[in-house]
Parts: structure tokens; sequence; C-alpha cells
């Protein structure tokens, strides 16, 4: 496995693996219009070389990536997402994808603490845990689909 | 009271308020407890805030035809977090402590259920101030709290995030 700066082309994998089967229940988006539309924010912090991509015998399989804060008073720290193809999960591609943000993060963008949200019952939350998050806080109502809510869990670290 | 003289009245904010948005910004000390760090940023921030009067979504307190504090709803685009928004709220240094803050944000939280069938509303408090103590007279309650989340001249300082759940 290989992991390299993301291209504005792999905006291509994130639209993917956002639409594959019970993803977007673990993000905000709802439907096709609103991943696109994140996928359009995302292309900003690419071109800014914030994204990286993991490659598996050259596919791409997997992205991470640093939401960078508009306001240099928060530009020590910033909020991260992690994406895996489905058929690349449980192969430590999360772990390593990881692993490169955390020194991406530390240089060239001068970070100190990463933090991330995570939904009430999405098993990445093994992942970040093991990878040293730990809790701050929680939106118990933050998601309402359905008439049913699910919590967004906070966790940050220090890097 | 101001906020009871008939000369207060809270309206919906228009785009020539940014003016006033700014220079209270602007005052000595006042941007420690908002996001910007400077004139750029600060210019960024009072359009992002008055973007929202197309939405109505922000308030303005005047008090003798003159606009003393704004509070604005930073209304979610994506449809499941749609019952969620963070506001903001900024009170002319001139008249705080009068009540007006009370009064925007007991007006917000009205109009956040009636106006946009908000069912959440949430503050992120830069440092520990006194609007802390304002929020839980308002039935808000703090969820998180991050230590290390501002840098200002090599010191850190805390963003606290409260909540209130808007009642029927």
């Amino acid at each position: 496995m290989e992991i390299e700066i993301s291209q504005v082309k792999d905006g291509e994998l994130f639209k993917k693996i956002l639409l594959q089967p019970d993803v977007l229940q673990y993000f905000p988006m709802y439907d096709v219009r609103e991943v696109e539309d994140s996928v359009r924010v995302w292309e900003i912090f690419c071109k800014r070389g914030a994204s990286i991509t993991a490659l598996d015998e050259g596919k791409p399989c997997g992205m991470a990536f640093l939401n960078l804060q508009g306001y240099k008073k928060f530009a020590h720290q910033c909020l991260i997402t992690i994406l895996v193809d489905q058929d690349h999960r449980n192969k430590g591609i999360g772990t390593k994808l990881l692993e490169e943000l955390f020194k991406l993060a530390k240089q060239p963008f001068g970070m100190e603490m990463l933090h991330l949200e995570v939904y009430e019952g999405n098993p990445a939350i093994h992942l970040y845990e093991r990878m040293g998050f730990k809790e701050y806080g929680v939106q118990k109502m933050f998601i309402k689909e359905d008439d049913r809510y699910i919590g967004k869990i906070l966790m940050e670290r220090d890097i | 009271m101001i906020t009871e003289s008939k000369d207060y009245d809270i309206r919906y904010s228009t785009v020539q308020d940014i003016d006033f948005l700014r220079s209270w910004l602007k005052t000595k000390g006042m941007l420690h407890w908002f996001p910007p760090g400077n004139d750029q940023e600060l210019e960024n921030f009072v359009r992002v805030w008055i973007g929202f009067t197309r939405y109505n979504g922000c308030l303005t307190a005047v008090y003798e035809g003159k606009p003393v504090g704004m509070a604005v709803l930073f209304l979610m685009p994506y449809r499941k977090v749609a019952h969620y928004a963070m506001f903001q709220l900024i009170v002319d240094p001139d008249f705080q402590r009068k009540g007006i803050g009370y009064s925007l944000i007991r007006n917000l939280k009205h109009f956040a259920k009636q106006g946009f069938q908000l069912e959440v509303i949430h503050a992120e408090v830069l440092d520990v101030g006194p609007i802390i103590p304002l929020l839980e007279k308002l039935d808000f309650k703090q969820f998180a709290r991050q230590e290390k989340y501002v840098k200002e001249e090599g010191k850190y300082y805390p963003r606290i995030l409260m909540e209130c759940v808007l009642g029927n």
C-alpha cells in the first residue's frame, strides 16, 4: 500500500465511497447533491495539499484530509475526515492513513492537535480510540433521520 | 431597563447593519471572543454573518433607532442536520450589561423554532467569559470543551460548546 498527496481527480473516489451502501449514515450528507457539494469543499483542501490518498496496487482505496481552518488563531488544530473503500476495510488502511495524516498535519501545516466527529454506532470509533483520540463531548441530537436522533461524538488528540 | 423601553425593538437585520457589526468587532479586546484575528479575517466574518440576512436568519436589536446588538443563526446546508444551528451574538460595547444579549437570545430561540423549525441551537464560546452565565440562564447546557482550541500570541484558550433544546 502506498500513500500519496491527493489530486483533484481523487474526488471521484471520495464521492464513490460516500455513496457506497450504509456509508452516508455516518456522515451529515443525505443524497448525491449533498455529497457533490461536500466534494467541492474537499477540493479546496486538496488544492492546498491537505488531503492524502491510499493506493492498493496502484488503485485508490481510501482518503484522509485536514479540514483547514480559515482563521489564524485556529490554525494549530483542525477537524479531520477519513474514508476507506468498503472492499478494502480491515486491512490497516485507516491506521496507515491516520499515521500519515498526523505527519502531514505536523509538517508542513504546523498543527499541534487534531479532532474528529464520529456518529454513534460507527465502528470506526475503535480505530480512533486505538489511535489515541479521546472523547471531549457529545451532541446527542445532531443527526435526525426518519424522526430518529443520532449523537455525534467529538474526539481529539495532540500530535 | 433599556429592553423594556418603548424605544427598544428587535427586527430582522439588514445588509446596512454590517457597518455597526464591523465597528463593534473592531472595539479594543472584542476580537478575543470571536474567530477573526485580523482585518481580513474580520471582513470575511462580517460578510458571512450578514449573508444570512437573505434567509432572514439575523436579528438586530435597536434602541432609539440605532442598532445596539445582533444575533445570527448559521443555518446548516444538509437535510439531516437542518434541525440544528449554531448562533453568534454581539452587543455594542457601550450597551453591554443592559439585558440586550438576554433579549436577543430569547427572541432568537423563539425565532429559530417558529421561523426555521429548529430543535436545537448551540453556541461556540471562545474562552471563559460573561456569556456563559447568560447562556446558562437561558437554558443552555455545556456539552463539550476543548482546552487548546484557540491560540493567540502563543497562549491557549478553550472552546466551550453549549446547546439549548428548544422546548414545546
